[in-house]
């Protein structure tokens, strides 16, 4: 089969018989599954406002549980949903009675003539309880100090609980967070989807190679028409694969409102995806050539080990780059086909790459995926009509037919 | 016709090929012989392109052997394999699809031949479901799909049972009558003596001898010769020139000799020496001729 003809036949081979086979179909149902349940179980478990009980001995403390509630619901305001955490009292007659019950737990701290604080522990459980108390009796003290200079309370209370310093960051623009934010979220999930998927080349290379179809199909394909089309349609897979799953949990969010979507940069997106496309080109290619190099499925895990290292190397690099966008490390592994799909989206997310820089790694890393698909072709031409033991990659190299 | 020229290929230090020469021509099977190791696998591979040979050449109708010539020939590998889970018929249509075939002609060829194979109610079953026997079937259907002009079978007669045998035999010999040429390797030799138009035989990757079966058997410089009486008594005349060897049972007698031996002469001593109940004349069988080429 000539060309490009032959190479997609492959390809549709491998979405029509993956696509259709249990393995896959499972493991999507399990990935959806999952990715449902971690957005939806945190809320339903953890989710809505939590109900303190706290022990109040003596006189001087309804002002400061009042206080208290007040900065709960000043909070709530603030960020514009949600409810206010809810807080109870339980009085008790002295000490001795209020510690026992503090110590079997049935109230979670105890609050003394407005004065004392007793906690369960010296540990650092719950003390943002403790903050938070500390906080409102703060509060009450400002209070009574300015009421004598005839201010508002409620304007304390107010200028308490807000952020009176508006922050900005070095790179202008508003520094709320977000960018970095969605950038590790992709980051991650890049990470993932390139190692997944390029573990199904290396294991559907091994696959052909322990069950001898290999030859039948070398006798009208040439190796990269082989290559190419396996790298091909198990992209495709993947990438259908990868936005269902992702819709699945857009839609997940959408309708019950749990996680708040910030408005995505479109660049940002635009990027993530298309340095998806390279990277996943980068690791599958290379994954197939050390699948070509070993016959059994047992040995194809140490044959890519390697690459494995190098997709963990790049993924430590560019969360160094997520503190340090300008860094030398960041800009020379930008340039690196196996580093660059996980820094430059990084970068590109925290503004640190200008589009020229940008442009220019696009082409590197395009023109090294040529050499590297021409490279892999002749490991795995080399590679596949070699049986039994494991193939030293000299070797292969050196018997390839061109 | 398939020329094997001159074919050269070493793996380090060892010669797997040493100047591989013979031709397959169309409507004619041949039976590639030679022992374990002689070098029929690299030749076979060096059809089509997975072996490259250090030097030499592979020709088909005259021109070096081609990406388009391949997708016309079809190729029965030593290590059989398909893949396990994919169903018969899906397989046997990619194949088709590989060698150039549209979709829905693929899926009718694959049909039809599972159908002359015996596995029309396979067709949707895994290849791994099916017995060794069938899968068998299977892999020689997917060398058969497209109607090659060239086919090349390496060892497809090993593990198969006698009725596989037939059928294997069967179509192969209806391949060649339709004009394809059939090459293939074997150890069974009496099987190839039945059924081949011609041979080769490879020792020390170097064909050492090839032809047609009758043109290798009649060239062969010894003759067997075997004759028994009614009655025992009968010896040989003395006179007689070109026995290599005789030996005698009872009223039996079998001799070797050399092709130039005066058959007529001898048939005309025993008739008048008494009754005959047998007489032979013949070439040495395949596999002498094999043992000696390669001894």
């Amino acid at each position: 089969m000539r060309g490009l003809n032959g190479l997609l036949l492959v390809a549709k081979r491998e979405l029509r018989e993956r696509g259709r086979s249990k393995a896959f179909l499972i493991s999507s149902a399990v990935t959806l599954v999952l990715v449902v349940a971690a957005i939806v179980l945190p809320q339903i478990l953890g989710g809505g406002p939590t109900t303190y009980q706290i022990g109040v001995i003596g006189e001087g403390n309804t002002e400061i549980i009042t206080a208290l509630s007040d900065l709960a619901a000043a909070e709530v305001a603030a960020a514009g949903e949600g409810e206010p955490d809810v807080f109870e009292t339980v009085e008790f007659p002295d000490r001795p009675t209020a510690s026992s019950s503090l110590a079997e737990g049935d109230v979670d701290m105890v609050l003394i003539d407005g004065t004392v604080l007793l906690r369960p522990t010296e540990t650092f459980g719950d003390s943002s309880l403790a903050g938070r108390l500390q906080q409102a009796a703060g509060s009450v003290r400002l209070q009574r100090l300015v009421e004598e200079n005839g201010q508002a309370a409620a304007d304390v209370i107010g200028i308490l609980s807000s952020n009176p310093l508006e922050e900005e960051s070095l790179r202008g623009g508003e520094g709320d967070g977000t960018r970095p934010m969605i950038a590790y979220a992709g980051l991650l999930l890049m990470y993932i989807a390139i190692l997944s998927y390029g573990a199904w080349t290396l294991t559907g290379v091994t696959e052909e190679k322990n069950n001898r179809v290999v030859e039948v199909l070398l006798a009208t394909l040439r190796p990269w028409q082989l290559l190419g089309g396996k790298v091909l349609g198990i992209g495709l897979l993947g990438i259908i694969q990868f936005s269902l799953t992702v819709a699945a949990a857009y839609v997940v969010i959408r309708v019950t409102g749990f996680i708040e979507v910030p408005d995505l940069p479109v660049g940002a997106l635009v990027s993530l995806v298309g340095w998806f496309v390279l990277g996943y080109a980068v690791y599958a290619v290379s994954y197939a050539a050390a699948g070509s190099l070993t016959s059994r499925p047992e040995d194809a895990q140490s044959a890519s080990f390697p690459l494995t290292m190098l997709a963990v190397a790049g993924f430590f690099v560019s969360i160094e780059a997520l503190n340090n966008p300008d860094s030398t490390l960041a800009r020379v592994t930008s340039f690196i086909p196996f580093t660059a799909p996980f820094v430059v989206p990084i970068r590109q997310a925290l503004s640190a790459i200008g589009p020229f820089e940008h442009l220019a790694t696009v082409l590197a890393v395009l023109m090294s995926i040529v050499f590297l698909v021409r490279g892999a072709a002749r490991i795995y031409a080399g590679g596949l009509l070699r049986f039994g033991g494991r193939v030293k990659l000299r070797e292969a190299w050196r018997s390839a037919r061109l | 016709m398939l020329l094997i020229d001159d074919l050269y290929k070493a793996y380090g230090d060892i010669a797997a090929l040493a100047g591989c020469s013979f031709r397959v021509v169309p409507g004619r099977l041949l039976g590639f012989l030679g022992p374990n190791g002689a070098g029929k696998t690299t030749t076979m591979r060096a059809v089509f392109g997975l072996v490259t040979p250090d030097r030499g050449r592979v020709l088909w109708g005259g021109k070096p052997v081609g990406v388009d010539d391949r997708l016309r020939f079809g190729y029965m590998p030593e290590s059989r394999g398909l893949y396990p889970k994919m169903k018969a018929a899906d397989q046997l249509g990619y194949l088709g699809r590989l060698h150039g075939m549209t979709g829905p002609d693929a899926r009718t060829a694959a049909l039809a031949w599972l159908e002359r194979l015996g596995l029309a109610d396979r067709a949707a079953d895994a290849v791994e479901k099916l017995s060794h026997g069938n899968q068998q079937r299977v892999q020689l259907a997917a060398a058969l799909i497209h109607q090659p002009e060239l086919l090349v079978l390496d060892e497809p007669f090993s593990g198969l049972d006698p009725i596989g045998v037939e059928t294997m035999a069967g179509v192969l010999r209806e391949r060649a009558a339709a004009g394809a040429a059939v090459l293939f390797s074997s150890h069974q030799l009496d099987l190839v003596e039945d059924l081949c138009d011609d041979v080769a035989i490879i020792h020390q990757g170097k064909v050492v001898k090839a032809g047609s079966v009758v043109e290798i058997k009649d060239a062969s410089p010894v003759r067997h010769l075997e004759f028994e009486f009614s009655e025992p008594g009968y010896r040989l005349p003395e006179s007689l020139e070109g026995v290599i060897s005789s030996q005698t049972e009872g009223n039996r007698h079998r001799l070797l000799v050399r092709s130039d031996v005066d058959v007529k002469a001898v048939l005309a001593d025993a008739l008048a020496a008494g009754q005959i109940r047998r007489f032979i004349y013949t070439p040495p069988s395949l596999s002498e001729i094999f043992l000696e080429a390669v001894g």
